[in-house]
């Protein structure tokens, strides 16, 4: 394969053809999330008619540990899975070679990224200065989140997004290339590497110097390393896809 | 005239199935080419290796004098419309008419337009719940509102209906002949192709067994029937494609007969007849040692 960069008209058509049908990547996630909030906050207002004084206090520390917006993680991840397996035999078709696909969703997928981790932003900073949506509520300003400044917060964000799709990519590029039997392998190594992880760990009695590790690089930390295993996954799936062929079912 | 298409001893093997068996062909420019054959004989397979979706196992493939593998140059050129097409999630076929205008530069809006209602697509309703032939509907209109100078059609109307097929055969050569391009159709309906095509190949088992023009290949065999014994006596020497016997009378589809054997038939008491494309190719395809998996 050769190493020439892609002309620049020839990944845009590829960016924007993610872009084609808004409804499932922008449409859909949103008023779901919307319908997230809603519940939430419905859920919220019920905790603040019916608690006072500590009570109130332990359950608003309470809600801080809500998953409510981790949905839109997962979607992204099956996004990115949808996005190779049908996007990118359709894409072949009309005639755009491997590179410009893998180059042009890496862009698409960084573009959703980014919109998203700004609209994220945005809204932990109403949900912070509306005093949780008016109820004491978290969704954006979840104890997992980055309390930071703004582009703290924005890393965050768009960091563990990127890492979804990139993950995603990976693993339907391994199984547009060696179908089921490819994800199987890629799921044992995966299983085999965690499992030596945490022996490691174990045996070396460290899991104290992790979690203290983990404290200690914080939500912004903990992403910017993520970029790592994200950057390592988008590399394994240009090669992997480079040489992958679309199948028709 | 020059080659669009070259390809030179070109294998693909699947494991230890051999799909593509050492084709070596050529497609001029500006035509419409049949690649005909049985299901399972290598047509989407070798179209797959043309358009540089499959990795060729060994031999060589040329389009417009390059290899067409990760080549935009020579991509930007291609349409590629098959049957079995895959389509992004949620894509309703609106989405594919406002995308395709970016990848092909010739694409001509008014004329899809003009298809679409034509084929009466909708273009507002998910492809998942389409029909098998609304599917196939929006494929050729792509296929032909592209008018790239090289343009694929894998078994593109399946699940048409006679009428949409009708349109597609009335249409083609309508638009071929305003906008000369470069065709290659595969199919299994040869009859109803027939007069569309100007250059037919025909595959079985990976392997190419007729590469001809068309018109010559109508008149290249014919159909001698008659008594069992006279057909023996007539046929011995020459070159029988297809035979059958029921009773003591018999047929068989001989090549390359010149006037005075025909007359010589006559003499004999035998009963000639012209063979259609489609029963050329069921006669040259029916003599390998390949079962019948499904029938066409």
């Amino acid at each position: 394969m050769t190493t020439t960069a892609p002309a620049t008209q020839h990944v845009w058509r590829v960016v924007k053809l993610h872009f084609v049908n808004r409804w499932t990547i922008i449409g859909v996630p949103g008023l779901v999330l919307t319908f997230i909030l809603l519940v939430n906050v419905a859920i919220w207002a019920i905790i603040a008619a019916t608690s006072s004084g500590q009570d109130r206090v332990d359950a608003e520390q309470g809600l801080t540990y809500t998953g409510a917006s981790f949905y839109i993680f997962v979607y992204m991840l099956i996004v990115a899975l949808q996005a190779i397996n049908n996007t990118f035999p359709f894409a072949l078709g009309f005639g755009v070679t491997r590179r410009e696909f893998s180059f042009g969703t890496a862009i698409a997928f960084v573009l959703l990224a980014i919109g998203y981790g700004a609209a994220f932003t945005l809204l932990s900073y109403i949900e912070q200065w509306t005093g949780g949506w008016g109820l004491g509520g978290h969704m954006f300003t979840a104890i997992y989140f980055s309390d930071g400044p703004w582009f703290a917060r924005l890393l965050v964000f768009s960091g563990a997004m990127v890492f979804f799709f990139f993950f995603g990519a990976c693993a339907a590029s391994v199984f547009v290339r060696w179908r089921s039997n490819g994800l199987l392998v890629l799921g044992a190594a995966i299983a085999v590497v965690i499992v030596g992880l945490v022996a490691l760990a174990t045996f070396t009695s460290s899991w104290g110097v992790i979690g203290r590790w983990f404290l200690g690089a914080g939500p912004t930390g903990i992403v910017a390393w993520l970029l790592v295993p994200t950057a390592i996954a988008a590399v394994a799936g240009y090669f992997v896809l480079g040489r992958a062929t679309p199948r028709s079912a | 005239m020059s080659a669009v298409i070259e390809v030179d001893h070109l294998t693909k093997r699947f494991g230890r199935f051999t799909a593509i068996d050492g084709v070596s062909l050529a497609v001029e420019e500006h035509g419409i080419y049949g690649l005909l054959g049985r299901n399972g004989a290598g047509k989407t397979t070798l179209m797959q290796l043309l358009t540089g979706q499959e990795f060729a196992t060994s031999g060589s493939i040329r389009l417009f004098g390059e290899p067409p593998v990760e080549n935009s140059s020579v991509l930007d050129r291609l349409c590629f419309i098959k049957e079995s097409q895959r389509y992004p999630d949620e894509y309703r076929p609106h989405h594919v008419l406002t995308a395709a205008p970016w990848f092909f530069p010739n694409w001509d809006a008014e004329f899809a337009a003009k298809l679409i209602s034509d084929f009466r697509l909708p273009l507002n309703r998910r492809i998942k719940k389409l029909s098998r032939g609304q599917v196939s509907a929006l494929g050729v209109i792509v296929g032909l509102a592209s008018r790239a100078p090289l343009t694929f059609f894998d078994e593109p109307y399946l699940g048409l209906d006679a009428v949409a097929r009708q349109i597609f055969y009335d249409r083609l050569p309508a638009d071929y002949s305003e906008h000369p391009r470069t065709v290659l159709l595969s199919t299994h309906l040869i009859d109803e192709v027939s007069n569309l095509l100007e250059h037919v190949i025909v595959i079985d088992d990976g392997r190419v067994l007729i590469d001809a023009d068309a018109d010559t290949l109508r008149g290249s065999a014919t159909t001698v029937s008659g008594r069992t014994g006279a057909i023996d006596a007539f046929s011995a020497g020459r070159r029988i494609l297809h035979r059958e016997s029921v009773g003591g009378l018999s047929s068989a589809v001989i090549e390359g007969l010149d006037a005075d054997a025909r007359a010589q038939a006559v003499r004999d008491g035998l009963d000639l007849s012209p063979v259609s494309l489609q029963q050329l190719v069921v006669a040259t395809t029916t003599s390998s040692p390949t079962e019948w998996k499904e029938s066409a």
